[in-house]
């Protein structure tokens, strides 16, 4: 009886660290997309609105789904005057503390953290270009994610319940 | 005591800065950063280096050099993190931050069609400090009213830099607006004035609205070329006082022109140490020659204080000041 409890939990969370997975593979590029448009909200925001970053980041946290919201708004807390810090502080300090809830990987947050260095400091010409790079190296890093998620979200959810399974062989 | 100011530099430095005696830093009337100079602040007493240990030193080289990480963080600061918001401030060459402190800016600037677009590779930065002083106007305020026809003259203060020509525009303009200056017998009632500050300097406005006391009834055209400013708020606003900073230019001296004619009293200031100057200036000489200022104001500031001549339509002096406050010839009122 109790065998039958242990087969039945190891398989359903084999299942279930399965679909996790393939829900991270299907996160990843929606994610990733979310993240060019809310540059490119930020670019409107920069070049046309000539609203200050934090305002900006706020905004563009209004606008978001989590987990991106999160990222955006502590960015915009980071640089209220009390905390003292550089915009460039901030929004490093933004994508450390949140980077872990998001489906995206460490490429992704390289891209915003060499954005990071610029935002801000330099004229709106210069400001767009910088966005445009990094909204294009986003794009790159969306397609290759499409790519993974087609290889490896439905591999994935059966790999799970295969594991749990392999497991269970193993241990009875 | 108001150190706002302070909290527009970088940490580095506004420790080393709080290091200082507070008697020297409510006194302090600038801080010099340039990236990779000696960190320099000025006061009544004449210029001084700041060391890594905050004491205050003439030698340059044991003074704290201000690195690229403070010139960037100072940027950041005063920018609110924006910088792409401020390229008209980038373009004049100056920010003005909460307080009405104007920090002044330098570095590699980046031409278009000839003319500054905006400076870029920013590594020198003056914070002038702003302070209002209530009451620095009393001693003068009384020549510049004309009693009979009770209206303020048209007038014309002059100085060199840092001799407190703005600091005096706010005082006046703070007592003209609330009234109630002069004896108690002739105070006048406030009136309407209108101040075009083209470098936000005289009101210290943020997003239009001033930061320093100037009276209740006083208008702001906030960083706005003078002759056009001038020319607007006659037309839109009606003020009776009007009050500019630092004219010079041949436009500036048409608008006074017009603003006289329209029979609006006109506050001026200008760089010089003397009526005599502004003879070599063709704009001023003009206004000299065709005496319509009623008023000169001649300021001189040292460490001991301020001193002051107050000279009529033909340039005689009617009263002199110096800076310990005495008093020389009479000079009436009327």
């Amino acid at each position: 009886m109790f065998k039958m409890i242990g087969i039945i939990l190891i398989l359903l969370s084999g299942t279930l660290a399965g679909f996790h997975k393939a829900r991270q593979f299907a996160a990843r590029p929606r994610q990733i997309r979310e993240m060019i448009l809310a540059l490119q909200r930020l670019e409107t925001e920069i070049t046309y609105g000539l609203t200050p970053l934090p305002d900006a980041m706020a905004k563009m946290a209004e606008q978001a789904k989590e987990p991106l919201r999160t990222v955006w708004s502590s960015a915009s807390r980071w640089m209220s005057p009390l905390m003292r810090l550089s915009a460039q502080e901030s929004i490093q300090r933004a994508l450390n503390d949140n980077w872990k809830r998001t489906a995206m990987r460490s490429s992704e947050k390289e891209i915003l953290h060499q954005l990071s260095y610029t935002l801000g400091t330099s004229d709106r010409q210069d400001q767009i270009k910088h966005i445009a790079l990094a909204a294009q190296q986003l794009k790159h890093e969306e397609a290759s994610a499409r790519e993974d998620q087609i290889k490896y979200e439905k591999i994935s959810k059966s790999l799970g319940l295969l594991i749990g399974a392999l497991i269970v062989i193993l241990i009875f | 005591m108001n150190l706002s100011w302070l909290e527009w530099l970088p940490e580095t430095i506004k420790s080393l800065l709080l290091q200082i005696s507070p008697d020297i830093l409510i006194q302090m009337e600038e801080v010099r950063i340039r990236e990779g100079r000696p960190l320099e602040i000025n006061g009544p007493e004449g210029h001084r280096f700041v060391t890594l240990q905050g004491t205050l030193t003439l030698d340059a080289k044991t003074a704290y050099f201000p690195k690229r990480d403070d010139s960037r963080r100072m940027l950041d600061l005063i920018s609110n993190h924006s910088l792409y918001t401020m390229e008209e401030e980038l373009r004049k060459g100056f920010v003005t931050v909460p307080g009405g402190h104007r920090v002044g800016l330098a570095g590699r600037t980046v031409l278009s069609g000839g003319h500054v677009e905006l400076i870029r590779d920013i590594s020198g930065f003056n914070m002038r400090i702003a302070r209002e002083i209530r009451g620095v106007a009393d001693p003068i305020l009384p020549y510049l009213i004309d009693l009979r026809a009770r209206r303020i003259r048209h007038t014309l203060i002059l100085s060199p830099p840092q001799h407190g020509k703005t600091t005096l525009m706010r005082d006046l303009a703070r007592q003209i607006s609330s009234g109630g200056y002069g004896q108690s017998e002739m105070s006048l009632q406030g009136i309407k004035v209108g101040i075009v500050d083209e470098r936000s300097e005289i009101a210290g406005s943020l997003r239009g609205v001033p930061s320093f006391d100037v009276g209740p009834r006083t208008d702001v055209m906030d960083a706005c070329p003078k002759a056009e400013g001038m020319m607007m708020m006659i037309r839109s606003m009606s003020p009776e006082v009007l009050m500019v900073d630092e004219i010079g230019r041949m436009e500036d001296a048409n608008a006074v022109t017009e603003g006289l004619h329209a029979g609006i009293t006109v506050i001026a200031t200008a760089h010089g140490a003397g009526t005599d100057e502004l003879k070599q200036r063709p704009a001023l000489a003009l206004l000299l020659e065709n005496q319509m200022f009623e008023r000169y104001v001649v300021l001189n500031r040292t460490s001991q204080g301020l001193g002051f001549r107050i000279l009529d339509q033909q340039q005689r002096t009617l009263q002199l000041r110096d800076t310990q406050g005495r008093v020389q010839g009479g000079g009436s009122l009327v």
